[in-house]
């Protein structure tokens, strides 16, 4: 895990730019948003997710974060069906602000086009100057 | 079709009503317009740069790109609103290339700002004059100083002013700070409080001039030199905070209604006289709590509580504002200085009768070590004894006593209440008599 500028970018994921983290587990896939997006939202307030046996695609909005003064979109990094939710997240939202990458997961899917779409994601080294250059740009 | 909000501004109000509009409405399109280079960033934290608090311009950055992007706000720097026709519900805009368009509104809201107003003084085009508005004034003082200025003269003794020379003043300039009013902080502090900060900020080496106006700038074809009752200053940098005066033309243009104050009226929902089109920020005027007349004050705290109110309201949502108070906090040096409601002054200019209590006392136990002198001021207004204003100078812990006696004026509590009021107590933290409750007492006394 490396920090930049106090944001925490853990290795051995994959990231999209709709600041999402992808973990690969077997044929699963475990999504979340990153330490980057819950440090803009700031405290987390509600949660919206869809339920188990749905589907997201990529590329499209599948629920909403909202903290405080923000709202944001979950725009999903992968397409598949959803497998579980978290069920932690719903009741204690805070959770996506206190552990993003791991207590704070938000789904995990059977992705159905897995290979192409991780093709299209960011890996930790690309993230990290990903986040840089957001920094950076202001 | 989706709501189309649009936004004239893109600082502290703006964004504020951006959100509030994108939380109230998830489908809208929401477009803030930005005449700047940099949007979304604290004017208010220019002179903590200049005085090298604050490492870097860009810092005051509060909402990255991202911010926009996740919240899904069009953020359209560099362009400006030409013209407003409310009838139509369009707003022309040109870009910096140019390229001129017009966009169609549901809702508008006016964040256009004010600006810095110097007064007509002879010679005023010339270079090395500056004023402390945008991101660019403060990279132009910066630019001056490494460059070798040595000396610096800060026409007006209010919030920017004196913070400025304070900053100036840390960078090693010998600063000069010139008041047309008798007294410093004329609008914050009642004179008596205000004599302690012009001491203060003499101790620290700041000449300060008060009841004086500028006259003239002296130099070729950079000012060198300020005239002020008289008397040549040397003024390697000049720094223009007289005032600002409300953004108003654009709105005015299209028939939206001006105030009393001379800045865009609003109603409870910050909307303007045209249903559909609001007000907010430093161009807006709102109601004052106390007084209940129109009041303009243009804060960074008042400018976000409007943009959520309108942002809101624009955006279908209900929310109402409910006024000003004009609650002010700052810190020169080592210094806190905070106000809230109105002054003993601004009592008596509006035939308001008051009975004042002041006491001085310690932030600590007086036993504890490091305990720092702290100033409390209340003002009382006479037949209902209700709280309406209060000032507090002191080293440390002025800010929460401020908002805490602001939440008082709200709340319409008498002077006998807040001298009542339950409090806390540990001698490393305050003494046993909160210091609000003995001015209170004081101001009791007064009332007998």
């Amino acid at each position: 895990m490396v920090k930049v500028d106090g944001y925490e970018v853990p290795e051995g994921l994959f990231y999209s730019k709709e600041w999402f983290w992808v973990k690969v587990e077997g044929d699963k896939a475990r999504l979340g948003i990153t330490d980057y997006a819950q440090k803009q939202l700031r405290e987390i307030v509600f949660v919206e997710l869809p339920g188990v046996g749905g589907s997201v695609k990529a590329n499209e909005p599948f629920g909403s974060v909202e903290s405080v003064k923000a709202v944001s979109d979950l725009v999903s990094p992968l397409t598949g069906t959803i497998d579980q939710t978290n069920p932690d997240v719903t009741s204690k939202p805070e959770l996506l602000n206190e552990d993003p990458f791991n207590k704070g997961w938000l789904l995990v899917i059977t992705p159905s086009n897995l290979n192409a779409e991780l093709a299209a994601l960011m890996d930790f080294n690309k993230s990290v100057e990903w986040h840089k250059s957001m920094i950076t740009k202001g | 079709m989706p709501r189309r909000i649009i936004i004239i501004g893109a600082h502290a109000a703006a964004v504020d009503a951006a959100s509030a509009a994108r939380k109230t409405d998830r489908t809208a399109e929401i477009i803030l317009l930005t005449t700047e280079k940099y949007a979304g960033y604290s004017r208010c934290g220019i002179p903590f740069v200049i005085g090298g608090h604050i490492p870097r311009f860009t810092d005051l950055i509060v909402y990255p790109a991202a911010y926009y992007q996740m919240m899904k706000l069009d953020l359209r720097r560099e362009t400006t609103a030409t013209n407003v026709d409310t009838k139509a519900k369009t707003v022309e805009t040109t870009d910096k290339a140019g390229k001129t368009g017009t966009l169609p509104y549901d809702s508008l809201i006016f964040a256009t700002g004010a600006s810095t107003w110097t007064p007509p003084i002879k010679g005023k085009e010339k270079l090395g004059t500056f004023s402390v508005r945008t991101i660019e004034d403060g990279e132009r003082i910066d630019e001056a100083i490494k460059a070798g200025a040595k000396t610096a003269v800060v026409m007006g003794g209010s919030l920017i002013g004196l913070e400025m020379a304070v900053g100036l003043t840390e960078r090693g300039l010998k600063t000069t700070v010139v008041e047309m009013l008798p007294q410093l902080l004329p609008v914050m502090l009642d004179a008596d409080m205000a004599k302690g900060v012009q001491e203060m900020l003499e101790a620290k080496g700041i000449r300060i001039l008060v009841g004086k106006g500028v006259e003239e700038f002296i130099g070729s074809d950079k000012v060198t030199e300020v005239v002020a009752a008289g008397e040549h200053l040397a003024a390697d940098i000049f720094i223009s905070a007289f005032g600002v005066r409300p953004n108003t033309e654009l709105a005015a243009k299209a028939g939206i209604t001006l105030g009393d104050t001379r800045a865009i009226r609003t109603n409870l929902r910050m909307e303007t006289n045209v249903p559909g089109v609001y007000a907010i920020g430093d161009c807006a005027e709102s109601t004052h709590m106390v007084t209940q007349r129109p009041a303009l004050q243009q804060l960074g705290t008042v400018a976000v509580k409007h943009g959520k109110v309108a942002g809101t309201n624009a955006a279908g949502g209900y929310a109402l504002f409910p006024g000003v108070l004009g609650s002010a906090v700052t810190k020169f040096f080592d210094l806190e200085v905070g106000s809230t409601g109105i002054t003993e002054s601004f009592a008596k200019r509006s035939g308001i009768e008051i009975v004042t209590g002041t006491i001085s006392g310690k932030t600590r136990a007086q036993y504890f070590p490091g305990a720092q002198p702290i100033k409390v001021k209340v003002i009382v207004e006479k037949e209902m004894e209700r709280v309406i204003g209060a000032q507090i100078v002191g080293n440390e812990d002025v800010t929460q006593r401020i908002n805490a006696i602001s939440l008082a004026i709200q709340k319409q509590m008498t002077v006998r209440e807040l001298s009542k009021s339950d409090t806390c107590y540990a001698p490393p933290l305050c003494e046993t008599w909160e210091l609000m409750a003995l001015a209170a007492e004081a101001a009791v006394m007064r009332l007998r």
